[in-house]
């Protein structure tokens, strides 16, 4: 405070450097859109691949469906018990299929065991977002998108199969020929094998 | 003192009923303000959403703009709650002596080349007066809660009103002087206005005419008046960085801590529109006040107004607030001395010109 004039001068030059950065931020809130808040409601922020939400069975491509076997895996190593799954053995299918799979979201700890431990991998999280609600009542039916296509799959299924064990009965047979046809040769054919070597 | 009249044509004389001129100007006034009010409560939350990287109000109406209608709404409909100790008189009058004298102080301004609610050649000194009024109510609020922070904000908001009112007058006073000037007089008298103005430098049409007719607003030849007035104008309304009255870390919300519903829109009614005077007046004393090319009076009045309004909001969304003592040192230690240098300046200048 030796020198008024300076330090008022100090002040007032700090001051308007105070006023030039609080307008930056104006400007690049205005003029540029980047206002670091999202609209709520409206936007939805970019969710994260390791995001975590409600565990959710996975549609593969082949298929077309899920390849839930209910195996129960998930449901004996979840630490919250809130997956409840039903199956049955389905006539003409090698696999089980499950009929019900429920999670209660509301039990869930999101810890992710049930993934981890999934034989099918066919469990994974899903992107869910926005889930607020005014209950507890959070039983979700994970079999839901799938209840349509299941019959259509089941017959599908069987078909291939049934395809595949008559191919491979047809291999097995054409196998067992061709190794009956080969035995008469077989005791002629091992020594030119061993001249080749 | 009246300047004889080429066209007297008031809107008294045309509605021939001078007490109906009266209402309407009142009314159109209240309109105004209230207007006003709405529109520079979104403003600031506007602006100082857009200084911290958010948007601010978004929801209600277009860009926002209805929510403080909304949230005007919502005081009028909630209940108006009288703490039990409270001293009854005082604490009713005050919203009232608070939010009288701000309406009155507006219908002094010549918002356009003789356009004003009531004309007067001591506009500039009543509308300092009514200011004075406002710290009397702000008192009477503080005192009547019957609380200590509403106390304390009401003690730290008088010693401040009556500290930064020198400075504010002092520089103030310079422009009357320039206005003064015989130069300035008989300039202001060439003008085509001049019939709607008195000669008086504390006229504020004359001052505006005197700019208008020098060709310079008097922002150049005082600007260290200029950021005198404007800095005791902060002062003045209570806004950052001089809010202490109302500092909301330290005494909830000062004065009006006990005040809610309609009571406390007056008080903010209040606040906002003392922040719309102090304006007003900065605009007519030192940017000439409807001066300006091309547009229309109402339009460069009313835009030079916005502009400090809107610097004012820049303002306390950037400054930190003061101490106390800070505050005081730097109005008698700092302020005075230069308003009063600076007022000897100008009245050197008024005689040399």
């Amino acid at each position: 405070m030796a020198n008024p004039v300076k330090s008022l001068a100090v002040g007032a030059k700090a001051l308007l450097t105070g006023l030039g950065m609080t307008f930056g931020e104006m400007w690049r809130t205005v003029v540029k859109k980047k206002a670091v808040t999202l609209q709520y409601p409206h936007e939805k922020p970019k969710l994260s691949g390791a995001y975590r939400s409600a565990i959710k069975l996975i549609r593969f491509e082949e298929t077309g469906t899920h390849d839930c076997v209910a195996c129960l895996a998930c449901e004996q190593i979840c630490p919250s018990f809130c997956i409840k799954i039903d199956g049955e053995k389905v006539e003409g299918m090698k696999k089980q299929r499950a009929t019900t799979f429920t999670m209660d979201f509301a039990l869930c700890s999101l810890c992710g065991l049930c993934i981890d431990v999934c034989p099918t991998t066919t469990l994974e999280y899903s992107k869910l977002y926005d889930e607020a609600g005014y209950g507890r009542d959070w039983k979700m039916d994970l079999l839901d998108p799938y209840r349509e296509g299941e019959e259509q799959f089941r017959v599908e299924q069987r078909a291939r199969e049934a395809e595949a064990a008559a191919e491979k009965a047809r291999a097995a047979a054409a196998a067992k020929a061709a190794k009956a046809a080969a035995a008469p040769d077989k005791a002629t054919g091992a020594p030119e094998k061993e001249g080749e070597a | 003192m009246m300047t004889p009249h080429s066209a007297p044509v008031t809107f008294a004389e045309l509605l021939g009923q001078p007490w109906l001129a009266t209402l309407l100007g009142v009314g159109a006034i209240m309109g105004f303000l209230t207007l006003n009010v709405l529109f520079l409560i979104w403003a600031e939350r506007k602006v100082s959403g857009w200084i911290q990287r958010r948007m601010g109000p978004t929801e209600v109406g277009p860009f926002g703009t209805f929510q403080t209608l909304a949230d005007m709404l919502k005081l009028l409909s909630k209940q108006l709650i009288t703490p039990a100790h409270v001293d009854k008189p005082l604490y009713h009058l005050a919203p009232l002596v608070v939010f009288a004298p701000v309406v009155a102080a507006v219908s002094l301004f010549p918002f356009s080349p003789g356009v004003s609610i009531s004309e007067l050649d001591l506009g500039l000194v009543l509308v300092f007066a009514f200011a004075g009024i406002g710290v009397i109510g702000i008192f009477m609020a503080g005192w009547g809660s019957n609380n200590k922070y509403a106390l304390l904000g009401a003690m730290r908001s008088v010693a401040q009103n009556v500290s930064y009112e020198i400075p504010l007058i002092l520089s103030a006073l310079a422009v009357v002087l320039l206005a003064s000037h015989p130069e300035g007089i008989t300039l202001a008298a060439g003008t085509p206005e001049a019939h709607t103005a008195p000669l008086v430098g504390t006229s504020l049409a004359h001052i505006t005419l005197a700019q208008e007719a020098q060709g310079y607003w008097f922002v150049l030849v005082q600007p260290v008046a200029f950021v005198i007035y404007f800095i005791s104008a902060l002062a003045e309304t209570n806004r950052a960085p001089f809010d202490i009255p109302e500092a909301e870390s330290e005494l909830v919300a000062g004065f009006h801590t006990e005040y809610s519903g309609m009571r406390f829109a007056l008080f903010f009614f209040a606040e906002y529109t003392n922040m719309l005077i102090v304006c007003m007046v900065a605009t007519v004393l030192f940017l000439g006040g409807w001066d300006g090319p091309i547009l229309p009076g109402a339009v460069w009045f009313f835009g030079k107004t916005y502009a400090l309004l809107f610097a004012m909001i820049w303002i306390r969304w950037t400054w930190p607030r003061l101490r106390f003592d800070q505050l005081m040192r730097f109005c008698w230690g700092v302020l005075v001395p230069i308003a009063v240098l600076n007022l000897l300046g100008a009245a050197a200048l008024a005689q040399v010109l």
